[in-house]
């Protein structure tokens, strides 16, 4: 693996279409500067977002993953985001007792106009995971 | 007559049921009742084949159910699936019951239409690690045992020539034999989530070996007991004082071994060590998918998201199945065991499990298996 | 009771797992596990847990039209009385079937064959230890273990036992194709050096398998290693009674299944009676062995299972399923292992087809005891001398070439889907055709070219390795060309 400072981490964003897509959104037409890390997937609601989509990505060699959707009390489907964060606090669990490091896996609420957030969110995300290196469970021939 | 709370000695009323069942044939008796007076249409009961095997049959005939076998320390099968779409009887160590009760919250099972006798249970055995463990420790040979008992922390096994050997358990696990590692850290030991709480501790006296010490946990298990009475099948006593403060006591001794044990088998590894460990674990797994077969908790049948979502060609350095399934049973894994028994390539798997399984139970402050109407965490994203 | 629970043995390989298939009220069936069994401790493989998709029910048929049993049986004497006739047994079916089916080979005056060629090949006095090498609780005592199997795909049970002997401070070396995880070292070695450079000695273990498309070459080296070394060998074999029917059913002139389908072509074999041995589900290439057995004037079989040979025979006699049967099975250990079942649908029908024959009729408590008087002689195990051997080359190759070798198991054997329609090539080979995530791997070699997915294992170079029947390929070892699609 080449030095961490060349080193680009993956970091895969889920986002749903509401609120954190359209934050992704702004943070691009805002030219915050953010790195070329991020993979964003875009899904309806947080909500859709199940545990192992989230395994899957690190499986494919995400070196983080990012759950984002709307503000609690903001879901463009009642409570999608409640039942986010209720499958979150097992994955986080899960994740944490696995002995993932517990920078790759981050739930964030972002709203469609807080384009600098997003940004600065990556960033963060960015710095934290170039620091610990990649994912232990990248595959085999995946940079 | 009978209330829901109440502690009984009893015993069945014929002499040929009362001498072979374990401990006075009580719950053979209740069982048969149930059948012959039409509470359920059929009952699940241990076909016995040699000491060391027993295989659960379904049955309708009152008769089979009186020839079913007594308890047996070293058939360690779960008997929850045998209920499903039925109206059934059935007798059940803790995890049995367990079991059941957490199919009924996934909608498998219908409590109001199952009877659930359960036996107090400290434990149980694998068979060809129990055959290996009489010709090394206890100088037997495996086909001249005619019965098994534990007391007082020893197991004690009878011959044919009417001798008997003790050692105790303690020593028996120190060498690797004994209980399965499931059993060691069980904390519950009489199953207080059944209908009938049956056994033999608190059985004092004449009485002794006898006859079964139940406590009627609920309407049905009152239902069970007023049942085999009016069928003149069992004959029942309040249980004395004493019975009752020697039954909490063995259990207390037993619970307090588990919480030890649990402590002492689940002590966290450094968070750098975890990750290549449960690697290194999962490794030899052949992708049978015996243990989500024998899970007594799973309900998903063939087709699941830890099945659908894994492929033998996959390149993944963890297998998907597992980590869908640690996730899916990590608030409902219920520690029986079966996972790892069934294992061909010994992956300790239920112990990976709890290792989970128990922050998350604790952490939610939910227990599995215990009572019906509450429901695993992980429902709430369905029902809210 | 309600419904039926059949104690029996797993018939994917003969290790001889014991377990219970039970069959609801409505037919439908399902296994549970037997954890006394001492074979298994009551696990299972990935072909034991999917036993009930394997099980189904075989109908009595004369010329494709459904039949008594009594009517298949008197159509088959017909056609019997008189003809040239072949037999095969590769052992799918109890000990007791199996005497009753050489009975009839003795009234016919033919052998039966076991379809494995190889042990026409080797002297009379190493059958034995093919048969019957040693325990396989011997393996957990081992010091040292060479394993020429790869155990995770073919012979998953004895993955244990390895591990127990690592426990107990054995180490492992694999001469197998993939590197796998459980040995210490993964060797790929040049035949001529096993012995100089695998460090066996006689507390070492063999662990090696021999099946119908067993190169002898192979095989005979595989002795000549056991005997220079003095480690003790184990030959792990596909089918449930395969060593039963080896010692109990053998007689001269073995006919492999390669060599009774060219006989069909060339037309020497004009009527061929099967006992459970589907050749359309053991061959290589499914339709082109069901277009060479639809050249037999007469096709006779026997079947406890209803699989794609009883399409195109001319007489199906069915038996009842192998988890019914009363009778017994000999495992790999020489261990004989009984179902509980009662069913002698099978045998008297045997016995029945003999009579008309001429010869005697047959009961199971007597060929029970025929069984064991059989077994019991023939158990003991003469010493063999070095075996000249020649071996085939497996050498690298390069470029888009590949070799591709079948890693033979139960689903293989038996035909039965599987979610294994890839091939394993290393990350070298990957790179080299640039095949992505999704792509396909297209296979060309003489018999035709096909399409798999792929997966990439830690393993030799220029080396494809599969564990599906692959029908454009028919050779154990075969050069490919690759590429993507």
């Amino acid at each position: 693996m080449a030095d961490n400072n060349d080193w680009e981490p993956k970091i895969v964003a889920f986002c749903c279409n509401w609120c954190s897509y359209g934050g992704a959104d702004t943070a691009g037409m805002g030219r915050f500067q953010q790195p070329a890390s991020t993979r964003v997937i875009r899904v309806m609601c947080s909500g859709r977002i199940d545990p192992l989509h989230v395994y899957n990505a690190f499986l494919e060699g995400a070196d983080a993953v990012l759950v984002t959707g709307c503000h609690l009390g903001d879901c463009h489907y009642v409570n999608g985001n409640e039942k986010t964060e209720l499958k979150y606090q097992f994955l986080e669990e899960m994740v944490k007792q696995l002995g993932l490091e517990p920078e790759r896996l981050y739930l964030n609420w972002i709203s469609a106009s807080e384009g600098e957030r997003f940004a600065n969110f990556i960033n963060d995300v960015t710095a934290k995971v170039k620091e610990i290196g990649p994912s232990p469970l990248k595959p085999e021939g995946v940079s | 007559m009978v209330e829901v709370g109440d502690k009984l000695v009893g015993y069945a009323t014929d002499d040929e049921v009362r001498k072979r069942g374990a401990s006075g044939g009580l719950v053979t008796a209740v069982l048969a009742a149930a059948l012959e007076k039409g509470m359920v249409e059929s009952v699940v009961v241990l076909k016995h084949i040699d000491e060391y095997e027993a295989v659960p049959i379904i049955t309708d005939d009152v008769e089979e159910v009186l020839a079913s076998t007594g308890s047996m320390h070293s058939v360690p099968v779960n008997l929850a699936k045998y209920a499903v779409d039925r109206k059934v009887a059935m007798p059940g160590k803790p995890c049995d019951i367990k079991a059941v009760i957490e199919q009924s919250k996934r909608n498998m099972i219908d409590l109001d239409n199952t009877y659930l006798v359960g036996l107090n249970c400290g434990g149980t055995m694998p068979p060809v690690l129990t055959k290996q463990m009489l010709i090394e420790m206890y100088d037997i040979d495996p086909e001249d045992v005619v019965g098994e008992d534990i007391e007082k922390g020893k197991l004690i096994y009878r011959t044919k020539d009417g001798n008997e050997k003790a050692i105790s358990i303690e020593e028996l696990e120190e060498a690797g034999f004994g209980r399965r590692k499931n059993c060691q850290y069980c904390q519950l030991k009489i199953p207080t989530n059944s209908d009938l709480a049956c056994g033999n501790w608190g059985v004092i006296g004449d009485l002794a070996g006898s006859a079964t010490f139940c406590e009627v946990m609920n309407e049905k298990g009152k239902k069970l007991i007023e049942n085999a009475v009016e069928a003149g099948r069992i004959e029942v006593a309040p249980a004395s004082d004493k019975a009752i403060a020697i039954r909490e006591k063995v259990n207390g001794v037993m619970v307090k071994m588990g919480e030890t044990t649990q402590e002492k088998v689940f002590t966290q590894m450094p968070d750098e060590e975890r990750l290549p460990y449960y690697r290194e674990a999962l490794a030899d797994c052949i992708d049978c998918g015996g243990c989500k077969l024998a899970c007594p908790v799973c309900s998903c049948g063939d087709d699941a998201k830890c099945t659908l979502f894994h492929s033998l060609g996959d390149n993944y350095k963890m297998s998907m199945f597992h980590l869908v399934r640690l996730l899916h049973l990590s608030d409902s894994c219920i520690g029986c065991g079966q996972c790892t028994d069934v294992c061909p390539v010994d992956i300790p798997i239920t112990r990976i499990q709890m290792s989970f399984s128990i922050p998350v139970q604790t952490k939610l402050n939910y227990k599995p298996g215990m009572n019906a109407d509450e429901k695993p965490p992980f429902f709430e994203v369905m029902i809210k | 009771m309600i419904g039926n629970v059949y104690q029996t043995v797993c018939p994917g390989c003969n290790i001889g797992c014991g377990l219970y298939i039970r069959e609801d009220e409505e037919g439908a069936l399902s296994i549970d596990f037997m954890k006394s069994s001492p074979a298994n401790e009551g696990k299972l493989c990935r072909f034991g847990i999917k036993l009930p998709e394997h099980y189904s029910k075989a109908v009595s048929m004369v010329d494709g039209a459904e039949a008594s049993i009594e009517d298949a049986v008197k159509a088959a004497s017909d056609k019997l009385k008189g003809a040239d006739v072949t037999m095969l047994n590769v052992g799918n079916t109890t000990s007791e079937e199996s005497l009753a089916f050489k009975a009839i080979a003795d009234t016919l005056g033919c052998v039966v064959n076991t379809g494995m060629g190889v042990y026409s090949e080797l002297p009379s006095e190493c059958h034995p230890t093919v048969g019957v090498g040693m325990s396989l609780s011997d393996i957990e005592s081992a010091k040292r273990i060479a394993l020429f199997i790869d155990p995770y795909i073919q012979y998953p049970l004895v993955i244990r036992r390895i591990l127990k002997a690592k426990e107990n401070g054995a180490s492992v070396v694999s001469v197998g194709w993939r590197n796998i995880h459980l040995a210490d070292e993964n060797k790929f070695i040049d035949p001529d050096k096993y012995e100089s450079e695998l460090g066996l000695d006689s507390e070492s273990v063999i662990i090696a398998d021999v099946h119908p498309n067993a190169d002898p070459g192979w095989v005979k080296r595989m002795l000549n290693l056991a005997l220079k070394t003095g480690a003790k060998i184990i030959f792990m074999k596909p089918f449930v009674n395969a060593t039963g029917v080896d010692l109990l059913c053998k007689g001269t002139g073995q006919k492999g299944l390669k060599e009774i389908m060219d006989g069909i072509n060339e037309g020497s074999i004009k009527t061929l009676v099967t006992l459970d041995s589907d050749l359309v589900e053991l061959m290589p290439n499914s339709d082109e062995a069901a277009e060479t057995l639809k050249k037999l004037d007469n096709l006779i079989v026997i079947a406890s299972r209803d699989s794609a040979v009883n399409e195109i025979a001319n007489v199906v006699i069915a038996a009842e399923p192998q988890y019914a049967k009363k009778g017994s099975f000999m495992n790999v250990e020489g261990q004989l292992l009984k179902n509980n079942g009662s069913g002698t649908a099978g045998i008297d029908a045997l016995s029945s087809l003999n009579q008309n024959l001429g010869g005697e009729a047959m009961e199971s408590a007597s060929l029970h005891n025929k069984v064991l008087e059989g077994i019991i002689e023939k158990i003991t195990k003469p010493k063999y001398k070095e075996l000249a051997c020649e071996v085939m080359d497996i050498g690298s190759m390069e470029g888009a070439k590949g070799n591709l070798v079948f890693l033979y198991n139960p689903f293989m054997w038996f035909d039965q889907k599987d979610d294994n329609d890839f091939v394993m090539v290393n990350l070298n080979m990957a790179k080299r055709l640039a095949l992505r995530k999704g792509a396909m791997i297209n296979l060309t070699s003489e018999g035709g070219s096909v399409s798999m997915r792929y997966k990439v294992e830690d393993m030799p170079d220029g080396l494809i390795l599969t564990a599906k029947k692959i029908p454009a390929v028919t050779e154990w070892v075969a050069t490919v060309s690759t590429e993507v699609v």
